[in-house]
């Protein structure tokens, strides 16, 4: 290739070569992600099942041990032990042994019968708000709904004065890896082309064949697009993996089409690999371009929507997000992914980061010095 | 005349970086199809000088010219007519020699017949042929030089820069290194090399020797031992050969009329006063046990004339 574009052949040659046979670059970039997806997708569940929970019964009737199994139906709690006083109950969620404490006190059969207020106690370890928060709110709901029957029986009414039908769209079942791991895969994307890139550039200049280039007719665009293809691909390769995983593996439904998540995947990737190319005609040194790379994607991890969403962030923080690849990447898998988003709802995320893309990227190529120093 | 037709024209080139001066004024030319020799001590600024007339390091001030182009101005015109091994040999250690030609010639833009035809004639030049299926990483000093050699001269370039060749190579692969380099010479290249050694400095042409970022001397050997700040008048170099020259040379450096006393193998190189009798230096020699000595005349080496030039240079630079 002739012109503007000098010489990308010769360093398009070269670096699918050196990538396949650089078995330790190939494996740092596919395995970490595959890790990545697997270990964040099973443990970034925050839908909390089967907490253990100790009871301490010293009412011993029907009604109190109904009392109990409509705790453990509600799927949040286990009961993972009966004792025999209110300190051995506390105990056992103060070791840690159970996320909460039920103590039913003696007298809960005879004021539920009596129509008197009948309580219960329950003890819940606050140390994990999220755990914490959940429980609670499970066992008002119980007691809630243990109300509303009694209520119900003695008014003779047949249904609830108002009944709240919630329908859940996108996800139903409200799944955490649903929400969770298109993120995972935005970062999981991130930090495999972020780095490599930078690296093969940075890893050229250690060596000093980048002075070899340096001296031939090789254009600066030739050498940004040959070094940015290869690790192009080889994320798009990783991106189809990191797919099929979400889809059968975590059976999250892909609601809209494959071309527009492969679309959004490709511009998003296009946009991270001009990202590293950024890094490295900035980094000297391997180091360097891993501190670089390190202080530009840790923003993300907390910026872009993929844990906290981005609408209660303080406007610094939002101001952050809308800079960040990731932010818009995200949006584009939730939206694509569970909504079923067609372009005329996407477009305008996709061109932000097709903008972004182009822009880093000539930014990089107009920046790189055809100079040593 | 065709001989003195210029290649490569240096005018008061200059690099700073930061307080550091790395090359100062450097002013010299080259002849096409000549061999340049550019010594100097480590850090003397020789491979700062190598990068600015390649076109990829920005000179201070001064101006460079290579075939008529200026190099800072017009670095694009320069590209294909310089081929450029830099220290070290960078290869792609991760590509085979083939591929390693193959690439380097697709980036000065061979394709397909005119590739392989190319990588042949270098093979052929370089002897590379048994090692073409090997990675570069596996490659011994010797043939990554030679690879690195041909990776240079895939572009047929006028020039070739060659920042210390022959580093860490052993005597053999040098000395064909250097039969190489007469072959390429006589083909009509001109040849840009720096080196540590005085035996490659002395199969120059023209030698150049920088020290503390100046040129302090540029010429053709010959000349150089001529010049007489390296024969200062009323003096004669004397070779002297005899048995145990190091416990020799201690006694004849304490001789009056001695000025430079220093050891070759078997022998010691003195530059000792015109009038000096011989008989002095035997009888010297005599008092500590040596009692063969073989004195003759001889001309100053290349290292002699540095030597003397280095020591002029050190003591003006005490003085201003």
């Amino acid at each position: 290739m002739n012109g503007a574009f000098r010489g990308f052949g010769a360093i398009l040659y070269k670096e699918f070569i050196t990538v396949l046979r650089d078995r330790m670059t190939l494996f740092f970039m596919l395995f970490p992600p595959l890790v990545q997806i697997i270990a964040f997708g099973f443990a970034l569940d925050s839908d909390i099942k089967h907490m253990a929970m100790a009871v301490y019964d010293e009412d011993r009737t029907f009604e109190s041990r109904q009392m109990i199994d409509a705790f453990v139906n509600t799927q949040t709690f286990r009961v993972v032990q009966q004792v025999q006083s209110l300190e051995e109950l506390s105990a056992f969620v103060r070791r840690g042994r159970a996320y909460a404490g039920l103590q039913i006190p003696p007298d809960f059969t005879r004021k539920l019968r009596a129509g008197q207020k009948a309580t219960v106690q329950v003890l819940i370890d606050g140390s994990n708000s999220t755990t914490a928060l959940q429980a609670l709110n499970t066992a008002m709901g119980v007691a809630f709904s243990r109300s509303v029957e009694v209520l119900l029986r003695e008014t003779g009414r047949r249904d609830l004065p108002v009944e709240v039908r919630p329908q859940v769209l996108y996800n139903p079942a409200m799944r955490a890896p649903n929400f969770f791991v298109p993120g995972v895969i935005g970062t999981a994307l991130q930090i495999a082309t972020v780095f490599a890139v930078a690296m093969s550039v940075v890893r050229e200049r250690e060596r000093g064949t980048l002075e070899n280039l340096l001296v031939s007719p090789l254009s600066r665009w030739g050498l940004m697009l040959g070094k940015l293809v290869p690790y192009l691909c080889i994320s798009m390769i990783m991106a189809t993996f990191l797919f099929t995983i979400l889809r059968w593996v975590f059976f999250v439904p892909i609601r809209g089409s494959l071309v527009a998540l492969f679309l959004s995947a490709f511009f998003y990737i296009f946009a991270l690999a001009s990202l590293g190319l950024l890094v490295s005609t900035k980094a000297q040194t391997q180091n360097e371009a891993m501190q670089m790379s390190m202080t530009i994607m840790l923003p993300s991890i907390f910026f872009s929507g993929f844990i906290f969403p981005r609408e209660t962030m303080p406007w610094i923080f939002y101001a952050i997000s809308t800079l960040l690849p990731l932010t818009y990447f995200i949006e584009l898998m939730r939206g694509i992914i569970l909504r079923g988003e067609g372009l005329a709802e996407f477009w305008r995320h996709l061109m932000i980061l097709a903008i972004m893309g182009g822009g880093l990227f000539s930014l990089c190529a107009l920046r790189f010095k055809r100079k040593i120093v | 005349m065709p001989q003195h037709e210029v290649m490569i024209e240096c005018d008061g080139l200059t690099k700073r970086f930061g307080n550091l001066t790395a090359v100062d004024h450097v002013s010299f030319s080259v002849d096409k199809r000549s061999i340049f020799g550019f010594l100097g001590p480590n850090g003397s600024g020789k491979t700062t000088v190598i990068r600015m007339l390649c076109g990829i390091l920005e000179p201070t001030d001064g101006r460079a010219r290579i075939a008529n182009v200026d190099v800072v101005r017009e670095t694009d015109r320069i590209k294909g007519a310089i081929g450029y091994m830099s220290q070290k040999f960078s290869l792609y250690d991760e590509l085979t020699v083939n591929e390693n030609l193959l690439f380097y010639g697709r980036l000065y833009g061979l394709r397909g017949e005119a590739l392989k035809k190319r990588r042949d004639e270098l093979v052929t030049l370089t002897h590379l042929e048994p090692y073409l299926g090997q990675r570069a990483s596996l490659l011994s000093g010797g043939w990554r030089q030679r690879l690195a050699m041909a990776c240079a001269l895939v572009h047929k370039p006028s020039v070739l820069f060659l920042d210390e060749p022959t580093a860490g190579i052993d005597p053999v692969a040098r000395r064909e290194l250097w039969d190489l380099l007469f072959e390429l010479s006589s083909g009509g290249m001109t040849l840009f090399v720096t080196t540590h050694y005085m035996d490659e400095a002395e199969r120059c042409s023209n030698v150049g020797y920088i020290f503390m970022s100046k040129l302090i001397i540029c010429g053709a050997p010959d000349d150089l031992k001529l010049l007489p700040e390296v024969n200062p008048p009323g003096t004669r170099r004397i070779d002297v050969t005899c048995d145990h020259v190091t416990v020799g040379l201690q006694v004849v450096r304490k001789l009056e009329g001695i000025m430079a006393a220093t050891v070759f193998g078997q022998s010691m190189h003195l530059l000792v006063e015109q009038e000096l009798p011989e008989q002095h230096i035997r009888d010297a020699l005599a008092r500590v046990g040596v009692h063969q000595a073989d004195i003759r005349p001889i001309a100053p080496s290349l290292e002699d004339v540095f030597v003397a030039l280095t020591a002029k240079h050190s003591n003006n630079g005490g003085q201003s």
